[in-house]
């Protein structure tokens, strides 16, 4: 079993999670096109999954409940991805365009 | 005595936390997507750690090999690359979206540093027949759920494409 400071203590995994946090909503708000807050949404999703993982591990090691959602959220992940890239394309082809400022009218 | 899976685990955090901050602040969608790449095995590395190697192969399979090409050709898709504006949003925009994540990251991570968890005793030594079987044994239920999600996405998918066709 592996051994050691870093790797044997729960804050580490949290703080990793929690940069990932911060990392994805600073590229949501910042980012223009939406493809790029697309992908910054995913940094959030693993965040999570990894957090789920991380209690899993340290607070109950009992059963495996943490890696199951943690397996959910890529699947929902994968759902969204998917459907979000549909749409993308459908407003790139209206709009010539995937820039989030563009979209301005919602009606037409 | 320093053990050897330490520097390899500081290693694969500085990959994940450079990955992040590539995805964020790079200038075009597809350094992006190479940084969310960089983020993903940063992270299955991280689940090794956590003695996990089932979900670090699935996250190499799922995000490295499904979500990521996808994204990659939705990129590719939409529009050639020189008509693509650059990234950043202006200087205000920027330090806006600053403040909002600093804000979020100290507020967690005060909360993160003050509240005792109680670590459970046993040891975890989970295998991948445990997650099968609770897979199909408490979680049965939101298991057919989330099949059921992904198949209406998919069909979802397809008639968003197939709806549009006949404009332009």
């Amino acid at each position: 079993m592996i051994e050691g400071f870093l790797s044997n203590n729960l804050n580490t995994y949290l703080f990793v999670g929690l940069f990932l946090l911060s990392c994805g909503i600073l590229g949501v708000i910042y980012r223009r096109t939406l493809i790029a807050m697309l992908i910054s949404i995913e940094l959030i999703m693993n965040g999570a999954g990894l957090n789920f993982v991380a209690f899993n591990r340290f607070i109950s090691p009992e059963g495996p409940d943490g890696m199951i959602f943690t397996l959910f959220i890529m699947g929902l992940a994968a759902a969204e991805a998917a459907i979000a890239l549909a749409i993308i394309i459908l407003i790139f082809r209206k709009y010539r365009s995937i820039e989030s400022a563009e979209m301005e009218e919602m009606k037409d | 005595m320093i053990h050897i899976g330490e520097p390899i685990f500081i290693l694969m955090m500085i990959i994940t936390m450079a990955g992040a901050l590539t995805t964020v602040l790079s200038a075009s969608v597809i350094y992006a997507l190479i940084g969310l790449v960089a983020t993903m095995f940063g992270i299955s590395g991280l689940y090794i750690y956590l003695n996990a190697p089932f979900l670090a192969m699935m996250q190499i399979l799922i995000y490295v090999g499904a979500i990521t090409i996808l994204i990659a050709f939705a990129i590719m898709l939409a529009g050639p690359f020189y008509k693509r504006p650059r990234e950043w949003n202006g200087i205000t925009k920027f330090i806006a979206a600053l403040i909002v994540s600093l804000i979020s990251f100290f507020m967690f991570f005060t909360i993160i540093m003050k509240v005792p968890w109680n670590e459970g005793k046993g040891t975890f030594n989970l295998l991948t027949k445990d997650i099968g079987r609770a897979l199909f044994d408490r979680y049965a239920f939101s298991f057919e759920l989330i099949s059921l999600v992904i198949i209406v996405s998919i069909i979802g998918a397809i008639m968003l494409a197939m709806l549009s066709k006949g404009e332009k």
